[in-house]
This record gives C-alpha cells, structure tokens and sequence, in this order.
C-alpha cells in the first residue's frame, strides 16, 4: 500500500480496518492412546488432525507462561513417561510455525517416531509410565471490541486484548492464511506497508518467551514503528 | 518466642480442647522437645463454630485476578445464549466439591443471563446407601450388584423424574446417581449432558453395565481429566475441576492474618516449613510424608505441618489419624492438626505460611489441594497418580514423586534451592491461572453451550 509521504504513519488509514478476534477452545478426548511409543506411531497416524493441532499448537497456549522446557505434548511424554530424553529433544525441535498445514505437521512427527521406533525396538515397545491420551480441540472464535484503523490505533488494540487473542492471529493463524506468517504482520504489510515491522514480528521467538513477553514485543515493535 | 504452655502428649492435647457437636479440631504437638531445643507451643485455638456464608463473586470480581480482557471474552461468549435455559441436576445441595463448585458456578451463569437453575435429587436412605455404593464402585472397588439395588436405584430415580421438571434447553446430570434421569427426555430440541465427576477408569464392571446405557443416550459427556474417561459413542469432552480465586480458602490474606494463624497452632515461621493439606486418607499417604520429612531432615531443618481432617465422623480417618501420630512419634517438629471442615480460612493461612506443599498421593482424584498449592505460589511435591500430571509438569510447574525416597530427595533439593523453588512456584500459579480457576470453568460451559446449541 502506498501513503501520501506527508501524513505520519500513526495517522495512515490502512484500506481494511484490523478486527481483533479471540478463540476460545475446549478439549475433547478422542478414542486414540498409547502406552507405548509403537502404539504412538499408530495412533499419531490415525489421531485426527484437531489432535496434532491440540497437542503442538494448542498446547502453547495451556503453557504459554513457560520459558523453557516445554514445547509441544508429544516430546513432553516422550521425556516424562517414556524417558527418552533423545527423542524428546528432536520431537520438541519441531516449530510450529514452519508450517501452514496440520498435516505436514502430522508427517514430520510421524517420520521422527517412525524412525525412533525402526532404530529402539525394544525401547518403543516398553510401557510408557503414563498413558498418552489423544485430545482435540472444538473452537468457537469471539470478537471482541478493538478494532484498528491504523498504527496508533492497532497499538492500543494489543495493549487490551488477552494473550487468547494472541495466540490466534500471531500463532495459529498461519493455518488459516497458509503463510508462513501471521495475521498482524500481513496487516502490517498489506494494509499500512510497513514491511520491517511486520518482518520484525515474524522474527519474534515464541518457544523461549511467555505469550505474555510474545505481546510485549509485539506492541514494542509497533511503537517503534509509531515514532 | 512467647511463654506458652509446655503440653506433654498428643492425648493429653486432644482431651484438654472443648469439643462440641459441631466438632473442635485437635492438634497433636508432639513433645517433649528434646534437650537442648525447648520447643514450647501455645495452646492452640479452636475454632468451634463455621462463619457466616460469603455473597457469591460476580465477574467483575475476578477482573483483578485474570484481567479485564479474559471477563470481556466470557461476555462476548455468553451473548449468543442470552436467555437459553439450563438445568444442574445433582445428589446434594450441601457438602462435596460438587454442590461447592454449584454454588459458586450457577449465579455466574446467570449473570450473564443464562438462565440456570439448579435441582437436587432426592431419595430415602436406601438409595443414598446404593448409590454411595455404586460411586465406589464405580472407582473401582468390589461389589455385588443386586436386583434388589437395581430396583431401588430406579424406582428412586423415577420418582425424581415424575417430581422434577425438564424444560429447560440443556439439562446437566451429575455424577452416576441421577443419571436415569434422562428418560424425561422428549422429542423436543434438548441438549442432555452428563458431568461425571469420579474417575471411570477401572470401573466395576456390573455396575458399569448397568449404567452405561443410559449415560449412551446423553449428547455428550464431561470428564475431569483423560485418564478418568471411557469409551463412549457420544463426544467426551474434558474439564478440569477449577478453584474459586476469591473463595475463603484461596482468597489473598494479610500477612498479618497469616501470622496470627501461625501463632495460635504453634508453628514457627522463621524455620522452613512443609505442609501436606488433606483428610486423614491411606490414599494421601501422611506416614509416607512422615518418614519422607524424618529422611529429609537428616539434612535440612524444617517444620512438618500435617493439617487434615475427616477424623471425627470416620473410623478410618481417626485410624490413620492414630497411624500418624504414631509415626510421627515425639518429633517436636511434625505438627498435626485434625481441622474441621469449616476452616478454609486458617488452611488458606498454612498453605501461605509454607516454604513448600506436599501431596503424596498414591490414589487421587483431581487433587485440587494441588491447585490450591500451586494457586499460591508455592513450590509443591506431589504423587504422579490421578490428575495431578495435570497440574504438575514435573519440574516446571512442580515435581512428581514416586516414592518415600523420591519425597524425601526432591524436600531436601527445593528448601536448599530456593531460586528453582520460587520459579516452579511462579510457574504453578501461571499453571492454575491458565486452566483450572473459576473463569476458566465458566469458560468451557458456554463454549459447551455454543457448541451444543450450533448442532441443532
């Protein structure tokens, strides 16, 4: 988009006002569990896609004030209940936001155990110390009240919303728009032109800061952009 | 330290204190302190009668806990089931985490305008006896399941069906005892759900076959975590059991309070203290905690503090409650008090009061004395059995433990650690804050709402 160079950027109209939506989500059990990492291997193959999406993107959330140490389910199990700290490490490598679709994130889990398993016989038939039970997520998206028409605005939006509203334009939304991106960025991008900012945002590290330290950055960033 | 009265036995301390109908506590302070430490407690205070009832919180109330943005989601939420009628129907009004949880959820439903009612069964002695039966049972214990128990079962459920009316738009069960009561279902839009809130994991199987087709007929069920489920062809979906921020028992207290609370049971807070909050259960394990703080303390000085209670109206609880003291010998500084049951106040205290929390199941529900722990910032050990996995993430939220040894390991490494302690704490409470206070629960009920009512 382009803006006459005499108006400030905090005053720029982007073309499309940004809406800030929430999502709200509750857990579902599904019939897949394992208790060994053999049984994990069928059941990470057969689980529905709503289950990879709980177990490693959903999850963040449920743990978003958490440094370190935790990833995604799958790894947390593979360390906790199964002590295979060595698998744990490469199933925890996997970020999420290398990826637009849940099933190339199926595929990468499914290649890491599968390769485990053909290496570890008689690792990944031992009884885990818990048994892994295969969730999944129903969603309902809520609107809320923030919407922004341009950068000062946009700012004062992530300043009121919850960390839930966060997760669902910042992370999970690259499976919506299929891009490796997110939502405010693309807004940034598309509708104010403000190209550095929203590749600053993409660079922002969500495995070793809170969600909480995730939207700090991110409102740093955009006032930075403001001045 | 204050001159105190110096007591010489556990017996002479429980004989010494009023007790009433309504149940003075007792507790056990060990002595005489061995030489060279004079270890003197004040008369403990009793507290003999239950406060007054506190008003229900409004959500606005919890805007100080979670932030105004997390209620401004639950209004949002709740707008599309403006004026939609709800129906909780349990066993009792009074009493049990269930009714508890009731009491608390159903005017916040209302609030924002989801008509919620709520209803109790009710039934002779009999039935309470069967159905008392059946719960345990149903978590796994043996039974003989009678034509005669069946009978009763149902004929106390039809009347309670035939009293009580369905109308309503979503009608909630809970919990075994009631559910027949989904053959008041009619032809009209209804949406039936089933909230079991006991773990269905190793059910006996008769009762289980015995129940099981009606709770096939709901549209969908709610269990407390993964582990307690079954098999079933209907959607199960998962909530976990929550603790109210605001209630007496995880409310915020001045430290002025907290002293006083100190003072008057006799435990010194400048020395590190360890505290297991539970009833006088086997499946809590207060000796396991006993022999863990005996091994730890080889090593590290510090309190134990044993507060429970259930030993009053149970055999059993005044069983283990004399197991205890006998393990906890004459060690001046294991501290066990039997608390009635109107004493969340002086709990909320303790947990406050303590360096560290312990809960060393070897069979638990839930455990929400866990949540209570975490809720309040402190570093806490606890058995890796039933929901606590749930709550604690094994060095990051808190540490799961195995055994006497594992116990007695990780007491000595969080008071001689107290940076990793404090983190694990911080993280617990993020944990609590997250995914198991009462705005979360509030939450899931009107995603459930939602849900159900875009499947019409």
């Amino acid at each position: 988009m382009t803006t006459p160079a005499t108006i400030p950027v905090q005053q720029h109209a982007a073309v499309k006002p940004f809406y800030f939506n929430t999502s709200a989500h509750l857990l579902r059990v599904t019939p897949q569990k394992a208790t060994t990492l053999v049984e994990f291997l069928d059941a990470l193959r057969a689980c529905p896609e709503g289950s990879i999406f709980q177990h490693t993107f959903r999850t963040l959330q449920e743990h978003h004030f958490l440094r370190e140490g935790f990833s995604n389910d799958f790894a947390e199990w593979a360390l906790s209940a199964c002590n295979e700290p060595s698998l744990a490490e490469v199933l925890a490598s996997v970020d999420v936001r290398e990826f637009t679709s849940v099933a190339d994130l199926r595929e990468k889990f499914v290649q890491i155990v599968g390769e485990f398993v053909n290496r570890s016989q008689g690792a990944a038939s031992r009884q885990a110390r818990e048994t892994f039970y295969f969730c999944a997520s129903d969603i309902v998206v809520i609107p809320t009240q923030y919407v922004a028409r341009t950068l000062r605005e946009f700012a004062e939006g992530l300043r009121h919303v919850s960390v839930h509203s966060i997760q669902h334009h910042f992370i999970e939304a690259r499976l919506r728009i299929k891009l490796m991106s997110n939502d405010f960025s693309q807004w940034l991008l598309e509708d104010l032109g403000l190209a550095e900012a929203a590749r600053q945002l993409n660079r922002i590290d969500i495995y070793t800061l809170t969600l909480e330290d995730v939207k700090n950055q991110i409102i740093r960033i955009v006032e930075r952009a403001l001045v | 330290m204050e001159p105190v009265e110096s007591q010489t036995s556990s017996e002479t301390v429980a004989a010494e204190l009023p007790s009433s109908s309504t149940g003075a506590f007792t507790v056990t302070t060990p002595a005489p302190a061995p030489p060279g430490r004079v270890e003197r407690r004040k008369r403990p205070r009793t507290w003999e009668t239950p406060p007054a009832p506190v008003p229900p919180p409004r959500l606005d109330d919890y805007k100080k806990i979670v932030g105004e943005a997390d209620i401004d989601e639950l209004r949002f939420l709740s707008r599309e089931l403006k004026g939609k009628t709800l129906k909780m129907v349990n066993s009792t009004a009074v009493g049990g985490g269930v009714a508890e949880m009731l009491h608390q959820l159903v005017p916040l439903l209302n609030e924002v305008e989801v008509l919620t009612h709520w209803d109790v069964i009710t039934g002779g002695n009999d039935f309470f006896e069967i159905t008392k039966a059946f719960h345990n049972a149903l978590q796994g214990s043996d039974y003989r399941l009678t034509q005669q128990a069946r009978d009763i079962f149902l004929m106390n459920n039809e009347q309670n069906r035939q009293r009580l009316q369905f109308n309503e738009e979503f009608i909630v069960i809970h919990d075994p005892q009631p559910s027949p009561l989904i053959r008041a279902r009619t032809n009209s839009p209804q949406h039936w759900i089933w909230r079991c809130h006991i773990d269905l994991s190793n059910p006996n199987p008769e009762v289980w076959g015995f129940l099981r087709p009606f709770i096939e007929k709901y549209d969908a069920s709610i269990f407390s975590s993964q582990s307690f489920s079954r098999q079933l062809p209907i959607p199960q979906y998962l909530f976990y059991p929550c603790i109210d921020p605001l209630s007496e028992k995880n409310k915020e207290l001045d430290d002025a309070y907290v002293q006083q609370v100190c003072d008057e049971l006799g435990i010194d807070r400048s020395r590190p203290i360890v505290t297991q909050v539970s009833r006088f259960d086997r499946a809590k394990d207060p000796v396991g905690v006993i022999l863990a703080f005996k091994e730890a303390r080889k090593y590290v000085d510090f309190q134990l503090v044993m507060a429970g209670g259930g030993a009053t109206d149970d055999p059993e609880g005044a069983a283990v409650l004399r197991e205890v003291r006998e393990a906890a010998g004459d060690d001046p500084d294991i501290i066990i008090l039997d608390l009635p049951p109107w004493c969340a106040l002086q709990i909320n205290a303790l947990q406050r009061a303590s360096t560290i929390i312990v809960q060393k199941s070897v069979k638990e529900g839930f455990g929400l004395t866990v949540t209570e722990a975490l809720w309040k910032g402190k570093p806490t050990i606890a058995g890796a059995v039933g929901g606590i996995p749930n709550q604690v993430i094994h060095k990051l939220t808190g540490v799961l433990v195995h055994s006497v040894e594992g116990c007695a390991y990780q007491m000595r490494y969080l008071l001689t650690h107290p940076e990793f302690a404090k983190q694990l704490g911080e993280n617990g409470r993020a944990h609590v804050k997250e995914n198991f206070l009462m705005t979360t629960n509030v939450r899931r009920w009107l995603l459930l709402l939602r849900i159900l009512n875009g499947r019409k």
